[in-house]
């Protein structure tokens, strides 16, 4: 396509348009809510596998169980408690256990120099912080191998307990009491979203080596152990096969599903990811129909720009232009329309997402501004939008052009 | 250069079927200058613009340069419409937001030719046709004889061997329509083939040679005059 004629076309498109504003508008705000909708829906599903990922997002955790049927004359309905030397067995019967940890935990009185408080106090082993996502904020750490193997009176804490008991000073290096018993304090926990729970949030709890609480708090069974397998794709085989050695143990089906609990992360993430997933890509559909309710409007704009050119069209085929000379034009007209919308409509969205994501987000209570305010665009929404867009431009643009092209030049040329 | 055999036109509109070309046959040869007259509705534009490969007859064949025009596609009348013929209407149907340089430049433009060949082009014809102060000027600043030149300029642009004029001087004043009738004749001169609707003798004076439709079909009168 020659310059000139797109310099001509260009002319014929500024002083001869119908009255676009409001097709534009229309344009911008079908723009607009599409990219909102995508980027507030990728950042209602990123804020939900963040929180999910929380409490872990690779892990199965092993609790304690009632069976559910009889097994080998034995009745049903007996309590399965798990103890500490299944960590070993199951260790030694199931390859492909990349960590494992016991938890066990009480309530206990906390204090530090007079304030008092009364929190759950967990024993765990090292390991433990990777698999349910506990970062030390800088200066501190979690329980190390030697703290294990030596049951040093170390404590790991939630943020709210540093909060409640230390207040605005560093608890690191300070000492906890745990029962009158002195603990020294080696790390605080970085503020995470965390949307699923047991017993309470993490942000509540003190840590310390599962040694050493055995020591301060003597139980018979182990409250919790924790599993990541070496590969998330194996979550549910690791669990078949942690029931299965343990059934063959404390003598359960192995496919009594209440015996023993699982509450398999894995499992879990997926299916919430899938779910957040869901409502992104409906609200991407609801988006691009606002769209395609513009690119309507633009559709009869163009037929009516058509009617209103016909001459102008038959003159130019009397001249000789070709089919693809006219479609051109009119497809031209349909993208600048388009162009122009979509540029307002993008520039507000982003400023808006920018603007959104300026509003500071607490994690304490994982409520729902941090679902809400984050906002995001990335590559690939980017290039949905431009998908769309350039699809809504080409069957807006094409049926008005093609008409235009297909008009008899005579009949073109006798319009009034 | 062109000939008509047996052409018959036939406008369908609904049910109603009517005939505006009967049975026409026509020769005209190369360099000629015929004029056409007739009253009015008896076929005389329908005629022009079955030549100009505007519009397609009902029946009959016609031959442009010795080649059938039956079955071109739309794009190939198009470079017959654009290499062959001009056209020069009563009208004069300029595009309103173009000037008179880019009117002119126009079917150049719908053929490819290079930015240099199209702007000496146009420069030659503004100056053959007198209007080069007026290059930037759109139509509605120019007065209908203005205007009209233009349309010629433009119906050259290509170096077409037809000229096809329907009613070129139908609104104009006699003064204008003479300046007109003047370029023609210099065209005519230089070696073209020119055909022109008119209904003015004094107009189709200029002309070889007339012949005379009549609802349709011919009366064969044309002698030279
Ligand atoms: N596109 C058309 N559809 C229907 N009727 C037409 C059409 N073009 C021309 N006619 C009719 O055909 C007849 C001849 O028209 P035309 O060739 O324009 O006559 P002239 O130019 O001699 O006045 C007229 O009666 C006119 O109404
Ligand atoms: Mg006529």
């Amino acid at each position: 396509m020659r310059m000139q004629l797109l310099h001509l076309y260009w002319n014929e498109f500024r002083k001869r348009r119908k009255k676009t504003s409001l097709i534009t508008f229309a344009i911008a705000w079908g723009a607009l809510s599409l990219l909102l909708l995508m980027s507030f829906g990728r950042g209602l599903s990123n804020a939900g596998s963040v929180s999910f990922k929380g409490l872990g997002s690779t892990m199965i955790m092993v609790t304690r169980g009632q069976t559910s049927k009889p097994f080998q004359g034995l009745p049903r309905a007996r309590r399965i408690h798990i103890h500490m030397e299944d960590l070993e067995l199951l260790k030694r019967q199931i390859p492909g256990i990349a960590l494992i940890s016991p938890e066990a935990n009480n309530s206990h009185d906390l204090s530090y120099r007079g304030k008092e408080s009364n929190r759950s106090v967990n024993g765990v082993y090292p390991c433990f912080a990777e698999m349910r996502s506990q970062i030390p904020e800088a200066g501190g750490r979690f329980i190390n191998d030697l703290d294990q193997e030596k049951a040093r009176r170390v404590a790991f804490i939630g943020w709210s307990v540093a909060r409640e008991l230390f207040g605005d000073t560093d608890p690191v290096g300070k000492e906890l009491r745990i029962e009158q018993t002195p603990f020294t304090v080696i790390g605080v926990m970085k503020k995470k979203q965390q949307s699923s729970m047991y017993q309470g949030p993490d942000s509540e709890t003190v840590y310390i080596p599962f040694s050493t609480f055995c020591q301060i708090d003597f139980q018979r069974f182990l409250d919790r152990i924790h599993i990541r397998p070496a590969h998330p794709g194996d979550a549910l085989f690791m669990e078949n096969q942690v029931r299965r050695v343990l059934g063959r143990k404390y003598r359960f089906a192995d496919d009594d599903a209440n015996a023993v609990n699982f509450w398999n992360t894995i499992r879990d993430y997926e299916t919430g990811a899938k779910i957040f997933k869901g409502i992104e890509m409906f609200l991407s559909v609801i988006g691009a129909l606002t769209l395609l309710i513009g690119a309507v409007g633009v559709t009869n704009l163009m037929y009516a720009v058509v009617k209103e050119r016909t001459r102008e069209i038959g003159i130019k085929m009397a001249l000789g232009a070709r089919r693809r000379h006219i479609v051109m034009q009119f497809f031209l007209e349909t993208f600048a329309i388009f162009f122009k919308g979509t540029l307002w409509g993008a520039l507000i969205a982003f400023n808006i997402v920018s603007l959104v994501n300026l509003v500071p987000v607490g994690y304490d209570d994982f409520g729902i501004e941090a679902y809400l305010l984050r906002p995001i665009f990335s590559f690939d929404i980017l290039i949905v939008f431009l998908v769309v867009l350039f699809v809504l431009v080409f069957i807006s643009g094409i049926f008005p052009a093609l008409r235009a092209s297909r008009q008899n030049p005579i009949e073109a040329l006798r319009y009034e | 250069m062109i000939e008509f055999r047996n052409i018959s036109k036939v406008y369908k509109m609904g049910e109603v079927e009517f005939v505006a070309l009967k049975g026409v046959f026509i020769t005209v040869r190369q360099g000629e200058f015929l004029s056409i007259m007739g009253p009015s509705g008896s076929g005389k534009s329908t005629l022009m613009n079955i030549i100009g490969c505007l519009d397609t007859p009902t029946e009959g064949f016609y031959y442009l340069e010795g080649e059938n025009v039956a079955g071109l596609t739309f794009d190939q009348l198009s470079t017959i419409r654009n290499r062959k013929v001009g056209f020069v209407f009563q009208n004069f149907n300029l595009l309103p937001y173009a000037t008179a340089y880019e009117n002119i430049e126009l079917p150049m433009l719908f053929n490819g030719k290079k930015a240099g060949a199209r702007r000496q082009r146009v420069s030659e014809l503004l100056e053959m046709v007198g209007l080069s102060p007026w290059a930037r000027h759109r139509p509605t600043e120019m007065s209908g004889g203005q205007q009209q030149r233009v349309a010629i300029a433009r119906a050259l642009a290509m170096d077409p061997p037809i000229i096809l004029a329907d009613e070129p001087t139908g609104n104009l004043d006699s003064k204008s329509g003479h300046e007109i009738m003047e370029i023609f004749s210099r065209l005519w001169k230089g070696g073209r083939t020119i055909l022109m609707v008119t209904h003015d003798p004094a107009i189709a004076a200029f002309s070889q040679s007339t012949i005379r439709l009549l609802d349709g079909a011919v009366q064969q009168d044309g002698a030279a005059t």
